[in-house]
């Protein structure tokens, strides 16, 4: 009896066990259900993404626009292709006077990068996922390479680049500032970027990061494209490819112009 | 154009090519400083055009004496950035620079000031006309041959004289990185003793062709010329040029010579600032020197 009793209830067990285990696996399939369910929908789109410089060109705006899962916090980046860019150092010379002290090259880095979150990028990513994804300065500073190595501090320097982004308004990190509602079960998301007459021509990726839990669930992308137009396009082509004869029509110009008004005023003047 | 206005005002009021205004104004906006310096160029080919033209057709231009001043400038400028790029190379080009900077507008700043005030203070005291006396610099001037006549003027010099005191100031031009304005100014004033009236005039002339050829390297070495850039600037100071002009017609010399003096003397407090104070940015764009 005890023994059928035990027979019994180790095949309850048993089967409860199987039966547990059932359902482990599935709330263990659960997050990889919702992984798939976010990278099903997320969408990026970057409205205004073919900004053409004209000769009154003064900058323009970007939006960026999608859906996403609902409950998933959202970073998005735009960043120009890295490169390698060199500055002037500033130091004091002689404890006395602020001079151009050489130059320092920073590698790895974009000549634009703006990032906006829906919050702060260091509570909603782990350090690893920001690293990985370059996301917020400090991922970017570890992207970065400084050379010649300063001796006074390599995050210093990279301050001081951030400094210099930002007053040409080249770089912004920010958070908050997303746009976000829920809609038929999605998350519809949209902000709009100042973008700066600063930014030169080229392809520029916008990425979007759906986060949760401290990771990266889905990114999607979409791009603006930032191009000289009309009679900048003409003349930006004809300064590289015939320096000579652009010198020689820009100075004829001037002369002409310095004239033209010359004679208005002597006109103006012999009419009194 | 409310710049080029600023600055086309100033050129035609002082005959100074207003460079040393504008490029920091232009790198204060984001133009990166190469294409800062180029552009500036361009346009102020524009004003000082402007600028000659409106003082020509009253008269005011001694083409002589800016012709002789503008051979020594060429050699001068040729002479500076040569000494550049060998300080450049030594390292201590910026040193040099800016030191050059603070003791030459410093010394001309001052002078002007304290000359132009003593001379406005004199004649607020009525006194019996006295012939102006001759220095002992321009005694030593008057006895070097070739003497000639420079009629706009109403002086005699050696014609040599401007071409050096022209290589002077093209070299200085060159190693502080401007048109020279500021400083063909005070020469011709004390040193060749030319009226006021002639002195905006023929600086203009002169500037006038220093910046042509400035134009045409940046456009052909380093394509630097923004010229969308340029026209914008240079509809605001063509008229800016005129209309200083026109004022300075109006103003007696010293007046003339005491607001250049100060701005010479702002522009020194300036640059002493910049070298005492520490910036904001320990970064700057490279390019132009």
């Amino acid at each position: 009896m005890s023994n059928f009793f035990y027979y019994k209830t180790s095949c309850c067990t048993i089967a409860k066990k199987t039966f547990l285990k059932y359902i482990l696996f599935l709330f263990g399939l659960f997050p990889l259900v919702l992984y798939v369910d976010a990278s099903a929908i997320l969408t990026a789109k970057a409205n205004h993404d073919h900004i053409k410089i004209d000769s009154f060109y003064a900058g323009s705006t970007v939006s960026v626009a999608g859906f996403s899962q609902q409950g998933v916090d959202l970073v998005i980046k735009i960043v120009s292709p890295e490169t390698e860019q060199s500055f002037r150092k500033k130091g004091k010379i002689g404890n006395l006077l602020w001079m151009n002290t050489g130059e320092i090259n920073f590698d790895n880095i974009s000549s634009l990068y703006f990032l906006h979150s829906t919050k702060k990028v260091e509570d909603i990513l782990t350090a690893e996922e920001r690293d990985k994804h370059i996301l917020g300065y400090d991922a970017l500073q570890r992207h970065a390479r400084i050379s010649p190595a300063p001796v006074e501090g390599a995050s210093n320097w990279f301050g001081e680049l951030v400094k210099f982004k930002e007053s040409s308004t080249l770089y912004s990190v920010d958070y908050g500032k997303i746009a976000c509602n829920t809609k038929d079960g999605k998350q519809n998301y949209r902000i709009v970027f100042k973008w700066p007459y600063q930014a030169s021509p080229g392809d520029y990726r916008v990425s979007v990061y759906a986060v949760k839990d401290g990771k990266v669930l889905e990114t999607a992308e979409s791009k603006v494209l930032v191009e000289q137009a009309g009679a900048v396009k003409t003349l930006a082509g004809l300064a590289k490819s015939n320096g000579a004869l652009f010198g020689i029509i820009s100075i004829l110009v001037a002369l002409s112009a310095g004239f033209g008004v010359g004679m208005i005023f002597s006109k103006g003047e012999g009419a009194h | 154009m409310g710049l080029g206005l600023a600055v086309g005002l100033l050129s035609g009021l002082f005959g100074v090519g207003g460079g040393f205004l504008m490029t920091p104004l232009l790198i204060m906006f984001g133009i990166p400083p190469m294409v800062a310096a180029a552009t500036d160029s361009n346009q102020i080919v524009a004003a000082s055009t402007s600028g000659t033209y409106a003082h020509w057709k009253i008269g005011n231009v001694d083409f002589k004496m800016g012709f002789l001043l503008l051979v020594g400038g060429f050699i001068g400028g040729l002479a500076g950035v040569r000494s550049i790029t060998i300080l450049k190379a030594l390292g201590n080009a910026d040193f040099t620079i800016k030191m050059t900077y603070v003791v030459m507008l410093g010394i001309v700043g001052t002078f002007m000031f304290l000359e132009s005030l003593s001379s406005m203070r004199k004649k607020k005291v009525p006194a019996q006309p006295v012939a102006p006396e001759d220095s002992g610099f321009t005694r030593i001037l008057k006895l070097l041959p070739l003497q000639t006549r420079f009629e706009k003027s109403g002086i005699t010099h050696c014609a040599l004289i401007p071409v050096v005191l022209g290589f002077l100031v093209g070299f200085l031009a060159a190693i502080m990185g401007v048109g020279g304005g500021f400083l063909v100014v005070p020469v011709m004033i004390y040193l060749l003793k030319m009226p006021m009236r002639v002195v905006v005039g023929t600086s203009l002339f002169q500037i006038l062709f220093t910046c042509i050829e400035v134009t045409f390297l940046q456009a052909y070495t380093n394509h630097s010329v923004d010229f969308i850039l340029a026209i914008l600037l240079l509809l605001g100071s063509t008229v800016g040029a005129q209309i200083g002009a026109i004022w300075g017609r109006k103003m007696k010399a010293d007046q003339l010579k005491i607001l250049m003096a100060t701005i010479v003397l702002a522009m020194t407090v300036k640059i002493i600032l910049e070298l005492t104070i520490a910036p904001s940015i320990l970064l700057a764009q490279t390019g132009g020197h």
